[in-house]
């Protein structure tokens, strides 16, 4: 096991290196810089001393050592888009909103749509099966944004009993969280359910029943366990990559988190923010995906214990 | 004793094209201590019946009825969750065709038998546990402390179907539903599973009913034959009987063409036709339009399965 | 003299196998199939019977070329295959074709069963459209499908059913080898008959050469002129069928008819099993006197004469 997670350790710093190699190399290939902009313009011999001060003129491998040198003590320059803080303190002022928004609204939803996938397993075909699925489907074809402006009608403008917009005290949190929280619920709800109704078909079920066993002690041990197995791979990237909340929810409330930086950072080449934030991405997906594999071993005796015996 | 009582049993599957009927009207009984070959080919519904003795059916979308359904003196029909698993590993057990999908694989197999000992009977964990291991010991497994503690994709198929029996009996059930325990096997580990199953039928007087489609394993192993075609019991009665003197057309031709009866390379007796198709079963006797012998009124009207001579019943317009 | 339809001479295949464990992957050799040699006469029907993992099915698919071989070589009427590329095989495909047990997954559910049977033709381009039906709508009446049966989907059949299209598909290119790896194992008592039945009288009638893969012993005396017996990889016994029947000489070999259940209630007895270790262990030793032919007199296990045909694994002293 422990063997296990060293090599998997090594994968990810490998992951790490060639994603950033990548995505440096990408953003200096697509033509234009952050002084190219027809809003401001600049000077040739100004952008020229700019690009130098900033050492946008060295050849691209010693930019690369030197911004990995910087990121290994956690310096990530400073954004153009607002030279006044460092990139680290930005995301230090942006990313709790997104933390807060996406966090809660998986917190919430998750488990929700997990009850709700396993009430539509054991009762399939049943109405509360139909009402679960449909209400997962919609979840999952209606655009986040148009469940937003229902919410917006209907609580803030109709009831009127919140703030349609903003991140003040907690109450104005509510709606933006409800929103998002829809995602997780639709999605954990359908995988939930078809990852139970996988596991209830299997035979050895049957043999449960054969043998005496409370339908409760199938469910909650047996049935429980075995589909945990497959939403496990699926659920914590999921988790992480939620966490970082959504674009178009902090649009459609105007949370000030981190969704606005990633557009704006792209358009502006804002090297140093967008090289930050997909660096930071990657990071967190490698390791939930490393927190789920250990898991999946872990309930998973096949991987845990390996060969034949007896 | 009577252990098992049944009594014109139907068993009907609703699905989206229409009602299957796997059993039409099946009475059948089994004494203490009394071994019982159910045969039949697939879709005879001879897996069904014994699903349904046991209510292990989903129920929708199947459907079960029988004027009587008693296994043990308890009427199995009336019985509600609780009663049904005290029900079950506990006055029967059950084991079945493939032991590789029979275990949950996510816990050991002591774990499982374990379990199962403690459903039915308060007993500490270290005290199921010795119990365990002496029963893996009596199903011939040497290693028995390491099986306890294997999972089962760390086992092979016929060491896996010994402890699937052993958990079986981890309860001392009066009667055993074996359900083609050894088609999923190879021909020397069937032998040896055979012979076990024989062997604690007789040491403990449990009651046997051996579900397989192999006349093979039936000549080995049962007292007692019903042969069933088309979710109808066809013929009945004493093993012996059966194989020297077969009553109904059906096991007849089934005997015929068993191959390998004699030496050296040859066409075999064959039964013309397919098995019904259950959804849309013939008229009359199921196996009329297959049937060598058939007269006008086998499309009309189904024989009753009645008692030809004793202890023998059969279902056939020309016997009676 | 004529060369046999297929010969097999000495083919092993070797898997990889991983070694739990360690940093690093490590693998060690799995032997599937060590050194089978095999005959196949024409018009024959040659038994390869043993239990799974005895390297049967393997050695059937490496006849095929859909296995490759780790060494050894494989003759289709005389003609090494072994080294062909794709379209020097191609003629060699059309005189060896398959049947597997699971004729479901074989047949392609979206094609009608005239379309699954014409396939081969269309492949090898053999023939006209209408041709083609026309030739695939014959052999579904030849092996007991109504003409009729054309139009429908292999979904509408039953089990016994599926298996003759396969067999008309594997049949309709007149190959000179078919390899039948248990056919009649997923079917009803009442069908697997009809089926043997069905192998019996196209075989006679096209002179085909099967080589029949099972481990259904009882099928296999019905089916076969001749029996070879394999056990971990290799073949321990080979002889005309009968004389497998009744007078094995390798305890594997007795092991396994020991095993048939009994064809009547009165045959029945108690029965003493070797273990694996035991039978492993039970490599007959012969003398040179016990041979039918002379052989090296060496410590290795080699397959000797010990009569007409008839052929044992066994220790020459």
């Amino acid at each position: 096991m422990i063997v296990y997670i060293l090599k998997r350790l090594a994968s990810i710093a490998l992951t790490f290196t060639v994603v950033s190699v990548i995505v440096f190399l990408m953003m200096h290939a697509v033509p234009g810089g952050p002084f190219d902009g027809n809003d401001m313009p600049v000077s040739d011999e100004v952008k020229a001393k700019l690009n130098a001060s900033l050492g946008l003129d060295r050849p691209l491998y010693v930019q690369y050592f030197k911004y990995m040198w910087g990121v290994l003590h956690f310096d990530f320059g400073v954004p153009f888009q607002s030279p006044g803080e460092t990139v680290l303190e930005l995301l230090g002022r942006a990313w709790p909103p997104s933390l807060i928004l996406g966090g809660a609204g998986v917190l919430i939803g998750a488990p929700l749509g997990i009850l709700l996938g396993m009430a539509a397993a054991l009762r399939r075909n049943t109405w509360v099966d139909y009402l679960a699925s449909a209400f997962a489907t919609l979840g999952l074809t209606i655009p986040v944004f148009v469940t937003s402006m229902l919410l917006i009608l209907v609580f803030a403008v109709w009831l009127d009993w919140l703030p349609a917009s903003g991140w003040g005290k907690p109450y104005s949190w509510v709606l933006p969280i409800v929103a998002y929280a829809t995602i997780p619920l639709a999605t954990y709800a359908r995988y939930t359910r078809s990852a139970m109704l996988d596991v209830l078909n299997k035979p050895f079920v049957t043999v449960l029943r054969a043998k005496g066993l409370s339908e409760r002690r199938i469910i909650f041990q047996h049935v429980l366990r075995n589909a945990a197995l497959p939403m496990v791979t699926v659920f914590l990237p999921m988790f992480i990559g939620t966490a970082t909340g959504s674009i178009f929810v902090e649009a459609m409330f105007r949370v000030p988190g981190l969704g606005a930086y990633f557009v704006s950072s792209i358009n502006l080449r804002d090297y140093a923010l967008e090289m930050a934030l997909i660096l930071m991405i990657t990071m967190m997906f490698c390791v939930s995906y490393l927190i789920s594999d250990i898991l999946y071993a872990l309930l998973n005796p096949r991987i845990r214990t390996g060969g034949r015996r007896g | 004793m009577r252990l098992l009582d049944v009594v014109n049993l139907t068993v009907s599957f609703v699905q989206h094209e229409g009602v299957v009927q796997a059993v039409r009207g099946m009475t059948l009984h089994l004494d203490a201590g009394e071994s019982l070959g159910i045969v039949g080919e697939s879709g005879s519904g001879k897996s069904v019946t014994c699903m349904a003795a046991l209510r292990l059916l989903r129920e929708p979308p199947a459907k079960i009825a029988a004027d009587r359904l008693d296994l043990g003196g308890v009427d199995v029909l009336a019985a509600r969750g609780r009663d049904l698993a005290a029900l079950r590993g506990r006055v029967a057990a059950m084991i079945f065709q493939d032991p590789m999908t029979a275990f949950d694989p996510s816990f050991t197999i002591g774990h499982q038998i374990v379990e199962t000992i403690q459903a039915h009977r308060a007993t500490a964990k270290a005290q199921a546990r010795a119990e365990a291991e002496a029963l893996l010991r009596r199903v011939e497994i040497k290693n028995a402390g390491g099986v306890l503690d294997a999972y089962p994709h760390q086992l092979s198929g016929g060491m896996l179907q010994r402890a699937m029996i052993a958990m079986a009996l981890s309860c001392q059930p009066q009667v055993l539903f074996a359900d083609e325990p050894t088609t999923a096997l190879d021909v020397t580990i069937q032998a040896q599973i055979l012979q076990l199953i024989k062997e604690l039928q007789a040491e403990m007087g449990m009651g046997l009913i051996m579900v397989t489609h192999d006349l093979g394993v039936v000549a080995e192993t049962v007292d007692r034959v019903l042969v069933m075609y088309g979710g109808r019991a066809m013929e009945q009665g004493p093993v012996q009987k059966i194989f020297d003197a077969p009553l109904h057309p059906y096991t007849q031709a089934l005997l015929a063409s068993i191959p390998g009866r004699v030496a050296g390379r040859q066409r075999l007796v064959e039964i013309a036709g397919a098995s019904p198709n259950p959804a849309n079963p013939p008229k009359g006797c199921p196996f009329h339009p297959r049937c060598a012998v058939a007269e006008a009124r086998c499309g009309v009207e189904a024989p009753a399965f009645q008692t030809v001579t004793a202890g023998r019943d059969a279902a056939c317009w020309r016997l009676q | 003299m004529t060369a046999p339809a297929l010969e097999l001479r000495g083919i092993s295949k070797v898997y990889p196998l991983r070694v739990p464990g360690g940093w690093l992957p490590r693998f060690s050799d799995h032997h599937a199939v060590r050194d089978v040699s095999l005959v196949l006469p024409r018009n024959r029907i040659l038994g390869l019977v043993g239990e799974s993992g005895s390297g049967k099915t393997t050695t059937g698919m490496m006849a095929l070329r859909l296995v490759e071989p780790s060494a050894g070589r494989i003759l289709v009427d005389g003609v090494d295959i072994t080294a062909m590329d794709h379209a020097g095989l191609k003629p060699y495909r059309r005189r060896m074709q398959v049947v597997f047990q699971d004729s479901y997954s074989a047949l392609d559910p979206m094609m009608t069963l005239a379309q699954i049977v014409a396939e081969p033709l269309h492949i090898h381009g053999l023939g006209s459209k209408p041709e083609q039906t026309e030739q695939a709508l014959g052999w579904l009446a030849r092996v007991g499908l109504d003409r009729s049966y054309g139009n429908r989907y292999p979904h509408e059949l039953s089990g016994g059913q599926r298996q003759r299209v396969a067999i008309a598909r594997a049949l309709i290119l007149r190959p000179s080898v078919l390899v039948a790896d248990e056919p009649t194992s997923a079917l009803d008592v009442s069908v697997k008959a009809q089926i043997i039945n069905l192998l019996q009288d196209l075989q006679a009638e096209m002179g085909l050469s099967i080589l029949f893969i099972s481990h259904d012993l009882s099928v296999v005396r019905s089916l076969t002129d001749e029996v070879a017996v394999m056990f971990n990889g290799r073949i321990v016994e080979q002889a005309p069928t009968e004389a497998i029947f009744t007078d094995a000489r390798h305890a594997y070999t007795r092991s396994l008819l020991d095993a048939v259940p009994v064809q009547n209630p009165r045959e029945r007895r108690h029965r003493t099993f070797l273990t694996r270790a035991q039978l492993e262990a039970a490599t007959p030793r012969l003398a040179q006197a016990d041979l039918a032919r002379p052989a090296l007199s060496q410590a290795a296990p080699q397959l000797v004469a010990v009569g007409p045909d008839h052929w044992l694994e066994a220790v020459v002293t």
